[in-house]
């Protein structure tokens, strides 16, 4: 079987004030910042995860603060591998929202199999004791297994809990489910930026 | 204002420990600070309340604008009253599409159609020249790091009774069917002089001054037959009509010249479509002015348009809520009454099973039928697309017929493309104005974009994104086309 190269798209999805942003952060760039911006300037970030001690290429997109008048757009959920589904344990609305979140993202990335895809349910913020916790472990675990058994973690972007663990099994799956679809051909597409064939020969 | 927003999202949040004894104190003083006020007129705030531009449509342009004042640094609040991106130039699903155009609500068998939701269709049609304006802005804008582009496989034109490939080589040229003997070498010539030709240097003009010299005249000068001249000026040009022939000829050159570095660049044809079809283009825009701070409102009606007593734009008003502005732009649809109509474009959107007949089972390609042969005015345009795109189900196609109207029966006006599919699962038709604004905005501080033309390509669209810039900045944007080494 050839080797897969393929870059995969995982995205992370929630209500605004969730912490995707710090999530990404944390992951990426190993660093949290106590002062809340809403998203301006996230992008995607890109990183190897390892898998079977094998590099997976993740390419992990940030809502861009699209999320909060839900106005994210099917382009965003397009071609999505994995879906990071986030929640504030402080905040039963988030919580609520999942349901939406996911259905969106259902209808919009039009995903084979929706069923099966990797979603894997983040509960964020469990460092926090300002605030009472408001989902419980179980409660959530509950929905998840309503859902047809998705994976779920509580998490903390403060305190490093788990984020590592959330990436490398959404990864995971969708590199198993990228597997189980070995007929699926991808196009063949272009780099508009590319040069002419000619310059390109004189390198 | 910076400091407010803190406050307001800190509120949000809780985040800081500051709910307790004086949370309705505080809860009080949060409120009379987000108040907008319009004319002496407290209103609650849409989104952040202040912004200094205000964008209305998320249509392809309006979508670059709003990327292109973002990145400036200029705070932008973005709206759109459709739930979904793209406006007049959004790519629909097969269920919206015949719901938006069909009479009565129709069924659609999967045996028949496919699913529903593979279908990508665009409203407006039109497929990217590789090395014309917009890829120019992609490149430039940076957000072609959003988007996946495959190569569109033919490019034909009709002549006589059927369509021909448009020759991409020199081999296909001379076995080409579309071109006699001697017609070929003369070709050979006319193709070798506009290739060498260079505006900056005459010593490559061969003392001819395409300045002045019309385009009729250089056709003749190389001896060039109609058909030809059919073929050069409308499949490689990409003129619509012929008014171009008594023009000065150093345009149509350079048209030819963008047609031949396409083709350079991208060996196969000089055309190029974004997977998942046109709809991912104005997104691709969206996201990056998002990136950049734009905040972004999708079904979200204008209930109003405030205006300060100088009869200039200030701000809109939606569900009762105001967000303040510097000035606003938008697409023309709306503002009807600033708006006039040049021109109706006639669309019919196809289904087939198979790709029409002559284009050589191409997954994807254009059918270019000059006005001549239909014996019009205007071109008329037929553009096919399938799964290659990701704009079908596999084993269907959609073929997007389109003309400007020249009579009072539009319907009738396209059914020489209808002619050139084989047969059709199912069609809709659609005749639309082409709106364009009736004044430049600098008095009323409504900058309108142009509705979408009959052409196939962006180069009209792009042209719109620079005379928008130019209105609202008063001078040229300008392009930085970045190198391919620089990527990140």
């Amino acid at each position: 079987m050839p080797e897969r190269t393929k870059l995969l798209k995982v995205i992370i999805l929630g209500e605004s004030g969730v912490g995707k942003t710090s999530i990404l952060e944390r992951y990426v760039r190993h660093s949290f910042s106590q002062q809340y911006k809403a998203t301006i300037g996230a992008d995607f970030l890109s990183m190897d995860v390892i898998i079977d001690d094998k590099p997976v290429p993740l390419q992990i997109w940030d809502t861009a603060g699209q999320e909060r008048y839900q106005s994210l757009g099917a382009a965003f959920y397009r071609g999505a591998d994995g879906v990071l589904l986030v929640y504030d344990v402080t905040d039963a609305r988030s919580f609520e929202g999942l349901d939406a979140w996911r259905q969106e993202f259902i209808v919009s990335a039009n995903p084979r199999d929706p069923d099966t895809f990797p979603f894997v349910v983040l509960g964020n913020k469990i460092d926090l004791i300002s605030r009472p916790r408001a989902v419980s472990q179980k409660k959530a675990q509950q929905w998840c297994l309503q859902k047809g058994g998705l994976t779920h973690f509580e998490t903390s972007a403060a305190d490093n809990i788990n984020i590592d663990l959330a990436f490398e099994t959404v990864a995971r799956s969708a590199v198993k489910r990228g597997e189980e679809e070995e007929e699926f051909i991808l196009p063949e597409t272009v780099e508009i930026n590319r040069k002419p064939a000619e310059e390109q020969c004189n390198c | 204002m910076m400091e407010e927003d803190e406050i307001v999202d800190g509120g949000d949040l809780g985040a800081d420990g500051a709910v307790g004894d004086n949370s309705n104190a505080m809860d009080e003083l949060t409120e009379t600070m987000k108040k907008v006020n319009v004319n002496g007129v407290p209103y609650e705030p849409l989104a952040d309340g202040e912004y200094d531009a205000i964008v209305l449509g998320t249509g392809l342009t309006e979508c670059v604008i709003s990327g292109i004042l973002s990145v400036a640094g200029l705070k932008v609040l973005h709206a759109d009253k459709n739930e979904y991106y793209g406006g007049q130039s959004a790519s629909v699903s097969l269920e919206q599409l015949f719901d938006k155009f069909k009479e009565s609500k129709v069924e659609l068998p999967k045996d028949v159609y496919g699913s529903s939701r593979d279908y990508n269709i665009d409203l407006i049609p039109k497929f990217i020249i590789g090395n014309g304006d917009l890829v120019r802005l992609l490149l430039h804008c940076d957000v072609a790091k959003y988007l996946e582009f495959r190569v569109v496989e033919g490019s034909f034109v009709y002549s006589g009774s059927r369509p021909h490939k448009v020759p991409v080589t020199a081999r296909e040229a001379m076995t080409s069917g579309l071109l006699g003997l001697w017609e070929k070498n003369r070709c050979r010539q006319f193709f070798s002089y506009v290739n060498g030709y260079n505006p900056d240097d005459p010593e490559a003009h061969e003392k001819k001054d395409l300045k002045k010299m019309t385009m009729r005249e250089l056709f003749k000068y190389y001896a060039l037959q109609a058909e030809t001249i059919e073929f050069v000026g409308h499949a490689l040009a990409l003129y619509t009509d012929d008014t171009y022939l008594d023009k000065p000829a150093e345009v149509t050159v350079k048209k030819i010249q963008l047609y031949a570095n396409s083709l350079l660049r991208f060996t196969k044809s000089p055309y190029l479509y974004p997977l998942y079809g046109l709809g991912e283009l104005p997104q691709a825009f969206a996201r990056l002015s998002a990136v950049h701070g734009g905040t972004f409102m999708l079904n979200t009606p204008i209930d109003e348009i405030l205006y300060n007593g100088s009869e200039q734009a200030i701000g809109i008003k939606s569900d009762g809520k105001v967000a303040t502005c510097k000035y606003i732009v938008a697409a023309p649809e709306y503002f009807r009454e600033k708006s006039m109509p040049v021109a109706k474009v006639v669309r019919c959107y196809c289904i087939l099973a198979e790709p029409p007949p002559h284009t050589r089972e191409s997954g994807s390609c254009q059918i270019v039928i000059p006005a001549a042969q239909a014996k019009r005015q205007t071109d008329i345009y037929v553009l096919v697309l399938s799964a290659d795109h990701k704009v079908t189900p596999g084993g269907r196609y959609v073929a997007l017929v389109s003309t400007t109207v020249e009579t009072d029966n539009p319907a009738v006006e396209i059914q020489f493309g209808l002619n050139l599919l084989g047969h059709i699962i199912d069609k809709v038709v659609t005749v639309d104005d082409v709106l364009a604004p009736r004044s430049s905005g600098n008095d009323d501080k409504v900058f309108l974009s142009r509705g979408y033309d009959a052409t196939t390509h962006f180069q009209t669209t792009s042209a719109d994104v620079f005379d928008l810039y130019k209105r609202i900045f008063g001078q040229n944007l300008e392009i930085q086309t970045k190198n391919a080494s620089t990527e990140e």
